[in-house]
């Protein structure tokens, strides 16, 4: 019953989609001056669970990610970062990754109550 | 945990970045009256070198404004011509102003970054220690 917990897996893949679409953001604010630089996003986590499951047995530590052009409009020097959609993307990722982590610790701790502890 | 600490070597190289850029502007603020004096610009290109993290930013070669210089009438000038011009500097500063606060702008943004990612990363940590 307990040799494959899939909440954890899950998680914990959310927590690193998270982890990596809060670089993404952090790559394109520090470029939101850059000119031509577009600005990047990366796949939802539900394409990514996906590929993930369908590799189950693979080892690696990296989550399958796919990136993708945010498809904003250009500015005139050809830049396509918007701060305030930049914003709102590592936002949304702060609360996803924090939603993930408190899953996995109340997961935890009813496996540590179930052990009596 | 190497997306945090990439993210956070971008972030820093954000905020060095636009730091640069300001501390242009206000050389080019402080030299608004300096005859003959043309404004610099600084553009931002992708960051080189293998150490760099993935994403980051330098800021590049400083250019200078092409712009002609204005002739300013001032027949008194130790620098003035036999017409009584001399040439001023092609600084404007309610550009320079306009600049400064569009790097102050991404600068906080930039922070604002670095302090989500350091929280993230302290929560992440904060699991080790129920």
């Amino acid at each position: 019953m307990f040799d494959r917990l899939e909440i954890f897996a899950l998680a914990s893949a959310r927590a690193q989609h998270a982890a990596a679409r809060q670089a993404v953001v952090a790559q394109n604010i520090a470029n939101s001056d850059t000119p031509g630089y577009r600005a990047q996003d990366v796949s939802d986590f539900a394409e990514t669970w996906r590929a993930l499951q369908s590799r189950a047995q693979e080892a690696g530590d990296h989550i399958p990610l796919r990136s993708i052009d945010a498809g904003t409009p250009a500015s005139p020097n050809g830049n396509t970062v918007s701060l305030e959609l930049e914003m709102l993307r590592g936002i949304e990722a702060q609360r996803a990754h924090s939603r993930a982590l408190q899953i996995y610790g109340s997961a935890m701790s009813i496996l540590r109550t179930s052990i009596g502890r | 945990m190497t997306d945090f600490s990439s993210a956070l070597g971008v972030a820093a190289s954000g905020m060095r970045s636009q730091a640069d850029r300001i501390r242009h502007v206000s050389e080019n603020i402080a030299n608004a009256d300096t005859p003959g004096y043309r404004r610099k610009i600084v553009s931002f290109e992708a960051m080189r070198g293998t150490e760099a993290p993935l994403g980051a930013v330098q800021p590049g070669r400083v250019a200078l404004d092409r712009s002609a210089l204005p002739e300013v009438f001032d027949p008194g000038h130790p620098m003035a011509d036999e017409t009584g011009h001399y040439l001023g500097s092609n600084v404007d500063l309610v550009v320079e102003l306009a600049d400064a606060r569009e790097a102050q702008r991404s600068y906080e943004a930039n922070l604002r970054v670095f302090d989500q990612v350091r929280q993230m990363s302290s929560s992440l940590s904060d699991l080790l220690r129920r």
